[in-house]
């Protein structure tokens, strides 16, 4: 059973580190996992995204047409993106970039200001990481413990002084649809 | 008796002359390997060899070759010092090779300052292939692909390779001295040796630009080639020291 | 280097895998795909001090690598696509030369300057050579993270092995994605290789190492002793893998990292009752011919299927000579074949076998003649 995510936004809001965090989770819990970046002249301008896909058995093709979950952080992402979520598949978009929008009936949709709750923690740069944990619980397969375990490798020793900002930005995030519903 | 000439120890016992007769290559080998004898380095040195007349350097010197595509030359020889900093590096090229096909890789290789020795033979033509217009070949200078002499229109200018490697940052040592006269060889078997000992002092890139003859392909004795050296191209080829970084020191 | 996995980039698996197996000298000039394997040398190798030049062109690079293999070092170089056709003089003059150059090729599009999105364009060039004369490289293609750091290893020890020049053929896809792997040691023995390395005549004849022999005796021996070479090379180190062909009646061809997709596409149609298989060449040169030879001679039908208008196509053909059917589906670049639109492929081939639509009808949707 294949899960494929893609994560999307414009340059600089780290959706690459984002990814590199999520993949990093699902290998540390075992699984096998691809990371797959657009990359080249379209990095230049516009926006990024990379694709994620976690399997319990060998993981097939890295890059797919339609996918599972898109999260995404800026408008454009969710202009495009939409259109390539699966049916039944889930959108999750950060409120505070995205209109709230349904263009499709068949898919779900998740919104959360990611964009503010990064800015209460003092800093607009966590709005990818508090994206993560907006997704954990969104998506069932997506392990908290272990993402925080994702933010602690990706982070390193060298920026090791950053693990509580990037754990609190995890926290919140995964707490943001909670206190909605 | 005293023996006051003999071949050098780093030329091999057993060679045949290829070249044509008349040829300064003979004479540019030949102080190439008498250097070596001096400096003592024969055993350490690697050399990666061109494509032209030049090629058969390694019929003649008894030191290890490795051989490059055309033009190539300098890109190789950087490939040897980097993987080999304690060999001895040198190249051997025709200006076709250097200044032409190679004129890339030999100017990068100055401007990195590899610790190289290059020797470029500038006679103004492709010899090997029967006498045609290369890059150093002089304006008016007929050619089978010039015929009527080298113009702007069709051709333009040629270049002046040693002046040009001078201006480069990464260039220890660039001379260039001609073959014609007994006083000549004998200068330019000191450029010989400085370009190798800035190599062996690991300042930087060392050049020597050698005026020669092709007696063959300019339609002369070798005399009147000789003749032709010290007439036509000194004054358009300068001799001289263009570069050299030891100066005052 | 532990035994443990990290999540790490194909091209930069690459270049590790390089510095593990000893690669003493980098030569390279930027192209994407490929341009990870050279930024993350320039680093690294300063750091272990050694070589690292930034060269002027590919062809610098690739005689760059030449120059420093020639001493016995081990020494590689990286490109894509249009900047691997600058180095195909080189390579040619490697064979020749007999030397252990290692040169990995990141395909992207062709032909000319093409684009930046993955294909598989440049398997007749890596396998037939764009060189000239009579010269086979060995070719080696990943189709993991993981594959791009065992068949970096194993390229480095073959190359000095048969003192032959090396490629690793990945494509975009493989250089820009992640996956876990583990590096584990360099598994292969050190060649000895002071019977024709340069090191400066000391203490024995001088050596030169070239490929002009001005007799007609000496080159044409030579041109036979390089095939006999190439001969041993295919007995020893053909390698591929195989999943499900023993019962299978449809054997789905790839090579690199559509391998993936093929695999996955073969456990769908397992799934729906249909008898496939897998067959995924490992080195493209020397080519598994009797290992496909033999499963055509049991009636087994090959669909290859690659990102390219049918370049290994052409090697599956020759190996099955005519003993089985061949058919082929392809997309020229870009966008992978999805799993998906492989099934559907596979389907309509199957549907056409038996008879329930027209061999011509399938023909015009899915195979390519040539």
């Amino acid at each position: 059973m294949e899960t494929n995510f893609i994560i999307a936004g414009f340059g600089g809001q780290g959706v690459l580190l984002a990814g590199t965090v999520l993949a990093n989770a699902f290998m540390l819990q075992g699984k096998n996992v691809t990371w797959y970046p657009c990359y080249g002249a379209e990095m230049r301008g516009g926006t990024v995204n990379c694709e994620i896909v976690v399997s319990d058995t060998e993981v097939s093709s890295v890059h797919k047409q339609d996918t599972d979950y898109a999260l995404v952080l800026n408008q454009q992402s969710f202009d495009r993106f939409v259109q390539r979520v699966k049916k039944g598949g889930t959108i999750i978009a950060n409120s505070t970039l995205v209109e709230k929008t349904k263009p499709r009936y068949d898919i779900h949709y998740v919104f959360a200001p990611m964009g503010e709750i990064a800015n209460s923690l003092g800093t607009s740069k966590v709005t990818n990481v508090v994206s993560l944990g907006v997704l954990s619980s969104a998506c069932e397969i997506v392990s908290k413990e272990f993402l925080a375990k994702g933010v602690e490798k990706v982070l390193g020793e060298k920026k090791r002084d950053l693990l509580p900002l990037n754990n609190k930005a995890l926290a919140l995030g995964a707490e943001a649809l909670l206190q909605k519903a | 008796m005293q023996q006051v000439f003999s071949i050098p120890k780093s030329m091999k016992k057993d060679f045949k002359y290829t070249f044509c007769p008349g040829c300064d290559h003979g004479i540019a080998i030949r102080l190439v390997a008498e250097v070596i004898d001096e400096l003592g380095i024969r055993e350490d040195i690697i050399s990666s060899t061109s494509v032209g007349c030049s090629v058969f350097l390694y019929d003649f010197l008894d030191v290890d070759c490795v051989e490059a595509p055309h033009g190539r030359a300098l890109a190789s020889a950087t490939g040897v010092k980097r993987a080999r900093p304690d060999k001895i590096v040198f190249t051997y090229s025709g200006d076709g090779d250097f200044a032409s096909i190679g004129l890339a890789e030999s100017m990068h290789t100055a401007l990195r300052g590899e610790r190289v020795t290059s020797f470029c033979i500038n006679n103004t033509t492709y010899g090997m292939t029967g006498g045609q217009l290369g890059p150093t070949t002089m304006m008016g200078q007929v050619t089978t692909t010039s015929p009527t002499g080298r113009n702007r229109e069709y051709y333009g200018y040629p270049i002046k390779v040693a002046e040009h490697i001078a201006l480069c940052d990464g260039t220890a040592y660039s001379a260039r001295v001609a073959l014609d006269s007994i006083p000549h060889i004998n200068e330019a078997k000191k450029a010989i040796k400085k370009a190798f000992q800035v190599q062996l002092d690991g300042l930087g890139f060392g050049f020597v630009e050698i005026l020669s003859s092709c007696p063959t392909n300019w339609h002369l004795s070798p005399e009147g080639a000789h003749k032709r050296i010290r007439e036509e191209m000194i004054p358009v080829f300068p001799l001289g020291v263009f570069k050299d970084i030891t100066e005052n020191k | 280097m532990t035994e443990e996995k990290v999540l790490i980039k194909g091209n930069y698996a690459i270049a590790q895998a390089a510095i593990n197996a000893g690669c003493q000298c980098y030569f390279g000039y930027p192209i994407t795909p490929q341009t990870e394997i050279g930024e993350y040398l320039s680093g690294k190798m300063q750091e272990l001090g050694r070589a690292y030049v930034c060269a002027e062109s590919e062809l610098g690079a690739i005689n760059m690598v030449m120059g420093a293999v020639a001493t016995g070092v081990k020494a590689m170089t990286s490109s894509s696509s249009c900047a691997v056709s600058l180095m195909q003089e080189a390579l040619s003059y490697a064979a020749s030369d007999e030397l252990p150059v290692v040169l990995v090729n990141v395909m992207r599009t062709g032909p000319g300057l093409g684009y930046i999105y993955p294909a598989q364009g440049d398997y007749n060039q890596a396998v037939y050579g764009g060189g000239n004369g009579d010269y086979k490289l060995i070719v080696l293609a990943p189709s993991t993270v993981q594959e791009c750091v065992d068949l970096t290893y194993r390229a480095f020890y073959l190359a000095q092995k048969y003192r032959n020049p090396t490629m690793i053929l990945a494509d975009g896809l493989l250089g820009q994605m992640m996956e876990p792997a583990s590096f584990g040691e360099y598994p292969y023995p050190e060649v000895d290789v002071s019977s024709w390395a340069l090191t400066g005549a000391k203490g024995r004849p001088a050596r030169t190492i070239y490929s002009v022999a001005t007799e007609e005796k000496k080159q044409i021996q030579h041109i036979y002793d390089l095939h006999k070479k190439f001969e041993v090379i295919a007995e020893n180190e053909t390698s591929y893998e195989e999943f499900n062909t023993e019962d299978a009646e449809f054997i789905l061809v790839a090579f690199g990292s559509m391998t993936r997709n093929i695999k996955a596409a073969m456990n769908v149609l397992r799934a729906q009752g249909k008898k496939v298989g897998c067959f995924r060449p490992i080195t493209l040169s020397p080519f598994p011919y009797k290992n496909i030879k033999a499963l055509a001679e049991k009636g087994k039908d090959m669909i290859v299927v690659e990102m390219n208008m049918g370049q290994m196509l052409k090697d599956v053909k020759y190996a099955v000579e005519g003993k089985s059917q061949v058919s082929f589906v392809n997309r020229p670049c870009g966008e992978w074949l999805s799993v998906e639109e492989i099934v559907a492929a596979v389907n309509e081939i199957i549907a056409a076998k038996e008879g329930s639509i027209s061999g011509k009808e399938m023909e015009s949707r899915y195979a390519t003649s040539i």
